[in-house]
């Protein structure tokens, strides 16, 4: 029971919806930088909304089947290919043993999972079974896929029965330029009005340093008279953290837990999946809105994907 | 909320943080863990995760259980009496460390910034022991308070790419481990044969807030016997 890599991708990992609860360790969130299309991946074939899933990232696989499955493939489209006929993703492929899955060009987006109705055979680590990318731990031997590995699968449990279909309103196309909605952070007074102008105002290129720590912004967002001095603390997930010389990071699903650059804001919640579909030379905007309308925003997106958050 | 003793403010929307204005200190670091452990059966299962630093905490909460507003006035609630050490037998740990040639690219340089001989540096790094203050930045990473001010020296202008794990270092008034190879502005004096980090272990962290770490100088063919053992 396997999955062949004939072809490993740029960056491609077993990743699930993350170990909460051990940034008091040091240990980063991990797990799928968009856990929207994550969940929808299994969602799709029927099975636990957190099964372990493949993240594609950029460049995909070329991948053969050892067995008789189903899969589903949600996030950033791309070309596919089964065997050399098209194939399309957002709904459930039924494969034979022997198909070939080929990823083709990449056509808005960054990252794809890969739902798989065998589950993933990789042993669970601070209870997930994510690949901490940059620490190296859990997932697959702690890495990403290479050319000639073999990812087992567990004998399966009983066959797939039902797959689910897409609902229409899910919207998934992804442009290309952004609006991230923030709301307040830790240092936010410690920036003048000036500051915080100036950074909302401006429009942000997504840089090829990004990465699952932390997506890297060109275009310098302020100036800086003197600079900001703080005693580290928590680093969440979604923080803007603005550098000496006055560039934004925002701190990703495997990035640092504990920080020293000041955050002007951190985005929210509901827009933090958003991250994990942004690439080089994407455009990206920060609108600061009020912590209700963030809950409100929240809210909104858990109705139309309710069947998400069961 | 504002006082002379604390401040409370958001870190997005589903975190706040609680900022101390005393000055780092064992004491605080004591209050700040005995706090936590409060908040911890106060929130139950709507805090995710709670970050303890120098200076401050972070309650990491589910906003679909608890909203940030309420979850501020429960905290000032709890800070209204008045914040207890935290009972914690401490653990001291020793670290052994190889401070010879080629486990310390950077000790002659630092001893040359400081102003001291190679075995000052030495001696005052393994002379006093280190308050963990907590654990953050890479898993295991033990940020430690006590430094000698004799040893502090400025972060490098352009940080190493890559640090081998286990390497000892100072930055600033700083000195840590790096738990695992990473890139670094730290000046690298010796290295521990020993895993800060080991995710597999029933014991995955060699140290816990609190607990005093001591660095024991060590010899090369030390190092090569310990590193063998493992």
């Amino acid at each position: 029971m396997s999955l062949y890599f004939i072809k490993s991708g740029l960056q491609t990992s077993v990743q699930d919806c993350g170990r909460s609860g051990q940034m008091h360790n040091g240990i980063s969130n991990s797990g799928a930088m968009d856990p929207i299309a994550m969940k929808l991946s299994n969602w799709l074939l029927s099975k636990p909304l957190d099964s372990a899933v493949i993240e594609v990232t950029l460049v995909g696989p070329k991948i053969q089947f050892e067995n008789d499955m189903y899969i589903a493939i949600t996030g950033a489209k791309f070309e596919l290919y089964l065997n050399n006929q098209l194939i399309f993703n957002n709904k459930a492929i039924q494969i034979f043993t022997g198909d070939v899955l080929t990823f083709g060009t990449l056509q808005c987006g960054a990252r794809a999972y890969i739902a798989t109705s065998i589950d993933i055979d990789v042993a669970k680590l601070f209870n997930s079974y994510s690949t901490h990318l940059t620490v190296n731990f859990g997932g697959f031997y702690g890495r990403s896929l290479k050319k000639g590995d073999i990812l087992a699968l567990h004998l399966p449990k009983q066959k797939c029965l039902y797959t689910n279909t897409l609902p229409k309103y899910v919207d998934n196309g992804y442009s290309g330029s952004y609006i991230l909605r923030c709301t307040s952070s830790v240092e936010t007074d410690l920036f003048t009005q000036r500051q915080q102008n100036d950074f909302s105002s401006k429009k942000y290129t997504v840089t090829a340093n990004s990465n699952r720590m932390g997506i890297r912004l060109k275009e310098v967002a302020m100036g800086f008279e003197k600079p900001i001095d703080i005693t580290s603390s928590g680093l969440m997930q979604g923080s803007i953290q603005i550098t000496p010389s006055g560039l934004p990071i925002i701190s990703s699903v495997d990035g640092q837990t504990i920080g020293g650059y000041p955050r002007i804001a951190n985005v929210i919640t509901a827009d933090l999946a958003m991250l994990g579909q942004l690439k080089a030379n994407d455009k990206v905007n920060f609108m600061l809105i009020s912590n209700e309308k963030a809950i409100e925003v929240l809210k909104e997106q858990y109705q139309i994907l309710n069947f998400l958050y069961k | 909320m504002n006082n002379d003793k604390y401040r409370i403010v958001p870190n997005g929307d589903s975190a706040i943080t609680i900022l101390f204005n005393d000055d780092i200190s064992e004491h605080l670091t004591k209050r700040i863990i005995g706090f936590s452990l409060t908040i911890k059966q106060s929130l139950g299962e709507a805090l995710i995760d709670i970050i303890p630093a120098y200076k401050s905490l972070t309650i990491f909460f589910n906003n679909r259980i608890i909203l940030l507003d309420k979850l501020i006035g429960e905290i000032e609630l709890l800070l209204s009496s008045p914040l207890t050490e935290v009972s914690y037998q401490s653990k001291t740990i020793e670290i052994p460390v190889c401070y010879e040639e080629g486990y310390g690219p950077d000790l002659t340089s630092l001893a040359q910034h400081c102003k001291l001989s190679v075995e000052d540096v030495i001696a005052g790094h393994t002379q006093r022991s280190y308050l963990v203050h907590m654990l953050g930045f890479l898993p295991g990473f033990l940020y430690l308070g006590g430094l000698s001010t004799n040893l502090s020296c400025p972060r490098k202008s352009t940080p190493a790419i890559s640090i081998p794990a286990g390497s000892v270092a100072i930055g600033d008034s700083q000195t840590g481990i790096y738990p695992v190879s990473s890139p670094g502005g730290w000046h690298i004096i010796g290295r521990t044969p020993l895993t800060l980090f080991n995710p597999n272990s029933q014991t995955p962290f060699i140290a816990s807030p609190l607990d005093k770490i001591h660095f024991v100088s060590i010899s090369k063919t030390e190092f090569t016997a310990i590193k063998k053992s493992f």
